[in-house]
């Protein structure tokens, strides 16, 4: 095992549950703190299971949903869109790659939604020689003094990484090597973490929040589809227009500093993410979404010409979860407690844009994710 | 945001599942009627354009029936949209759906519909949502009844194009009508071919199987000429029954005709009384007056010296001989002379069986020819008169007493114009024996107009032969009047222009179309020659 990693680019604060000791194969219980959380989704789901979400608790996640946007708004300027899209997908329990040149604010958005929500934070600046027990933690040889004796003895101790925390910024995600990113893999779909024969849980909510750098492409490594696809959104992060740059300047360079003020706990959070869960779909509305996510298939008889011709693969199943799921939050962000077609042909960008992989003619004509997605949409049929 | 509505009790939530159905019921109705119209109305717009169509083809060929085919599909397509319309009349989910599209109402409507039986607080909270925003709108406001303008447009322009296609004048009503009266002519004629069919049906005289076959020929052309669709067909039609009817024909039967009427003017001439009466009873066709004076001769014959035997047998030898054309009359008249001769009773009585028999056969050859001739002149009957009427002239075909007919055709437009020329021909007429009026007249401008049957009785008076030539294009007037046997058949169709003329003109057609090069150069001497060889011929 190698020792505690001293990388600089790992500056996220402590792991929220600290260096705990362990017995090589034995499975390390959460802290009181996870319990807690644990046990709060736990009574949401059995609610629902009776009859759903009260009429409160639909109120309370229209009101935080709200004084969550309005707080990040309030801070990072420009963004609105970035913001309901990032939003929507924290809401519907998922991660998301943020991707856009530098400086427009991805960190900052980051930074304010861990604030705003009273999260654990940290971040992860990939690099090329950023390694994989840099970020999920590693297993070191520490000195114990034994109180019955007169010396002390040497015990192996899990030391956890950044990757044990509720908001995870994955910098530039796209510069580290394939080996380091696909360390990410199973704490984004399983929400837990395997360092030698332990595995141990994630703290919950768990978010990953990746950017990066479409400009700078030399020395990058692109990400895999299978890791793409865990993405629940792509979010392009596009260069603000001149009113917000004025005020950019006005809330960033002046002699006060800004900090959003908390909105949430994780524990309203996962009420609020099991809230939107429990929004009805109309049978016509799920038909429409697979009819959406079939013709991203250039195999399948009613996909547009544009993905017959552009298209090598198209959206995994994931991607239908991923529509239905964030159409449902979007429903209730918009005031509605149904999701609609329109729902669907919003969140359709943000979730399909990732998972259509042009295939060499798309990619040689310049062919866009949106142009096709466009495309998707004028032709599948809504009745 | 939307307002969060306060809590209710359960019994008011399920409360809400039924007045979600009472809510869309006036929204159902008014979108079943506008369904309703909009069908109805593209059905009628459909029905009219199917019928303009219809309408149109029937001023490009003949279509009798093409109004009440249109005014039926017109109607058809009117009932069967109407039928659509009332057949699917929108359900409540189909409702929900169509109001959430004309309201935007963002599929509030329809999944409220869908999860109208479930009671969980979103899903009440939703419904009741649902009902708010739909409470804003009314049916009559939000689903209008009124036709879009281009809808009114679109009828507008078909409606104009139907009236139009209505009121004007058809060309093909003209030919309908020529068409109906051809029909109407052709029925009349089929019922007189009938009449004909059954008048010679009674005649016992004419042998069983020769009324046969003249019936068959009739019915036959009796049954297409009502099938005919035009004159030319019908007169084709009558062409080939006459064609028919003329190989019934027997070709000797005027020669036999004619020998036997000189054979019985050779036994009338005689000395002997019963021979005379013989003479008498074969010329009048009296086959009890032949026996019985056959029988007498018989029983003279026993009483009679050589001397007088021998100058009846030259009598009756030469009688025989007068009937050469005739073999079975002159060979038993032959026979008859030999046994007289001999004066053998034996040989006689056979003899006088044989000239009876004779007999017999030639007035049941009589009997066919005439019955041929009947249904022969019934048929040229036909065709004139539907030739007269088709090109505007009067024709008439007359029945004389006697049953004796006589015929009579004009079609005096023929042969006026060039351009006809080569299609018509007709209404010569020829007076047979028996006063058939008869005739054909051929294309190409020629006509021939034949008439050989000799008189039923054999009185020698033939009717002679005519040739009618017509030529396109030059007109004249004449007569043809043929005699036969105290019947007459006028013929005043055209003009007999001479021989010399029809080849002077066609020879100087020929130098015209040499001249101008009409003829292959290589062929020019070879038409050259052809009328000169025509010009010394004449």
């Amino acid at each position: 095992m190698a020792s505690k990693s001293e990388h600089p680019a790992i500056n996220g604060e402590q792991s929220a549950w600290g260096a705990d000791s362990e017995v090589e194969g034995r499975f390390i219980a959460p802290p009181p703190q996870e319990a807690e959380t644990e046990a709060a989704i736990e009574e949401v789901r059995t609610q629902n299971r009776d009859e759903g979400p009260s009429e409160t608790d639909i109120a309370s996640f229209m009101d935080i949903a709200q004084q969550l946007e309005d707080e990040l708004n309030s801070i990072v300027v420009g963004q609105e869109r970035v913001i309901r899209e990032l939003l929507l997908a924290l809401l519907a329990g998922g991660h998301v790659l943020l991707e856009g040149v530098p400086g427009l604010g991805k960190t900052l958005l980051v930074h304010t939604l861990s604030d705003a929500l009273a999260l654990k934070f940290a971040r992860i600046q990939f690099t090329p020689d950023l390694m994989p027990a840099d970020i999920v933690g590693t297993t070191i040889v520490s000195e114990q003094s034994d109180n019955n004796a007169t010396g002390s003895k040497r015990v192996f101790s899990f030391q956890p990484g950044p990757i044990f925390a509720n908001i995870v910024l994955a910098d530039e995600v796209n510069r580290a090597t394939p080996k380091t990113q696909s360390a990410l893999l199973e704490g984004m779909q399983e929400r837990t973490v395997s360092v030698g024969d332990t595995t141990r849980p994630l703290p919950s909510p768990f978010f990953v929040l990746a950017t990066q750098n479409p400009l700078e492409m030399e020395g990058t490594y692109p990400l895999p589809e299978a890791q793409l696809d865990r993405f629940l959104f792509k979010v392009l992060v596009r260069f603000p227009n001149a009113n917000d740059l004025m005020r950019i300047i006005d809330t960033t360079v002046g002699t006060q500093t800004y900090r959003a003020k908390e909105v949430a706990s994780g524990k309203q959070l996962l009420h609020l993410i099991a809230t939107a869960r429990a929004v009805p779909v109309a049978t016509h509305v799920k038909e429409y979404a697979v009819r959406l996510l079939l013709a991203t298939h250039p195999d399948h008889e009613d996909a547009p010409e544009k993905v017959h011709k552009f298209v090598r693969y198209g959206a995994s199943p994931r991607g239908l979860q991923a529509i239905i799921m964030t159409g449902k939050v979007r429903a209730l962000l918009e005031g509605r407690y149904n999701v609609s077609l329109e729902d669907l042909q919003n969140v359709a960008f943000p979730a399909l844009r990732h998972r259509i992989i042009l295939n060499f003619d798309g990619l040689a004509d310049g062919v866009t994710s949106e142009e096709l997605i466009e495309a998707i949409i004028e032709e599948t049929e809504t009745q | 945001m939307a307002t969060i509505a306060p809590s209710r009790p359960v019994t008011q939530r399920i409360a809400d599942g039924k007045s979600l159905s009472k809510a869309l019921y006036p929204w159902r109705r008014r979108l079943w009627v506008q369904q309703m119209l909009h069908w109805t109305g593209t059905g009628l717009i459909v029905g009219i354009i199917l019928a303009c169509l219809l309408l149109l083809i029937s001023r490009l060929i003949p279509w009798a029936s093409a109004p009440s085919w249109a005014t039926a599909l017109g109607m058809a397509c009117l009932l069967c949209s109407l039928g659509v319309a009332l057949w699917y009349r929108p359900s409540f989910n189909r409702t929900a759906r169509l109001v959430d599209g004309r309201l935007t109402l963002h599929d509030r409507l329809s999944t409220a519909w869908e999860l109208r039986d479930e009671s969980a607080p979103l899903i009440t909270l939703q419904r009741r949502d649902a009902l708010n925003q739909l409470g804003k709108h009314t049916p009559v406001t939000a689903v209008s009844l009124r036709p879009r303008r281009s809808f009114l447009l679109l009828f507008a322009v078909v409606v104009i194009a139907l009236a139009l296609l209505v009121f004007l004048p058809n060309p093909m009503t003209a030919v309908l009508q020529q068409q109906a009266a051809l029909q109407a002519r052709i029925a009349r004629q089929v019922a007189d071919i009938n009449r004909i069919r059954q008048l010679i049906d009674s005649q016992t005289t004419t042998s069983a199987q020769e009324r046969a076959q003249i019936d068959k020929i009739l019915r036959d052309a009796a049954a297409q000429l009502q099938n005919a669709r035009n004159e030319a067909q019908a007169q084709q039609i009558i062409a080939q029954a006459q064609a028919k009817l003329n190989q019934l024909r027997d070709l000797q039967a005027a020669n036999k005709a004619q020998a036997q009427a000189a054979a019985s003017s050779a036994l009338q001439n005689s000395s002997n009384s019963n021979l005379s009466s013989a003479g008498r009873a074969l010329a009048n066709g009296d086959g009890k007056g032949l026996d019985a004076a056959l029988q007498k001769l018989a029983s003279q014959v026993n009483g009679m010296t050589p001397a007088q035997r021998a100058q009846l047998a030259q009598q009756l030898e030469q009688a025989a001989n007068q009937a050469s054309q005739n073999p079975q009359l002159s060979s038993a008249l032959h026979q008859l002379a030999k046994a007289v001769a001999d004066g053998s009773p034996s040989e006689v009585s056979d003899a006088v069986k044989a000239v009876e028999a004779a007999s017999a056969q030639d007035t049941t050859n009589q009997a066919n020819a005439s019955s041929i001739d009947q249904a022969s002149q019934t048929l040229q009957n036909v065709a004139n008169t539907l030739a007269a009427s088709t090109d505007g002239t009067s024709g008439q075909a007359q029945n004389q007493g006697q049953g004796q007919t006589s015929g009579q055709g004009q079609t005096p437009g023929q042969g006026q114009n060039p351009g006809q020329g080569q299609n018509q021909g007709q209404g010569q007429g020829q007076g047979q024996g028996q006063g058939q009026g008869q005739g054909q007249g051929q294309n190409q401008g020629h006509g021939q107009g034949t008439n050989g049957a000799g008189g039923a009785n054999g009185s020698g008076n033939q009717a002679g032969k005519t040739e009618q030539v017509y030529v396109p294009g030059q007109v004249g007037a004449g007569t043809s009047t043929i005699t036969g046997n105290g019947n007459n058949g006028v013929v005043q169709p055209g003009s007999p222009v001479p021989y010399s003329q029809v080849i002077a003109a066609y020879n100087q057609m020929a130098h015209d179309a040499i001249d101008n090069s009409d003829i292959p150069p290589d062929e020019k001497d070879l038409v050259q020659n052809y009328f000169n060889t025509l010009e010394g011929q004449h």
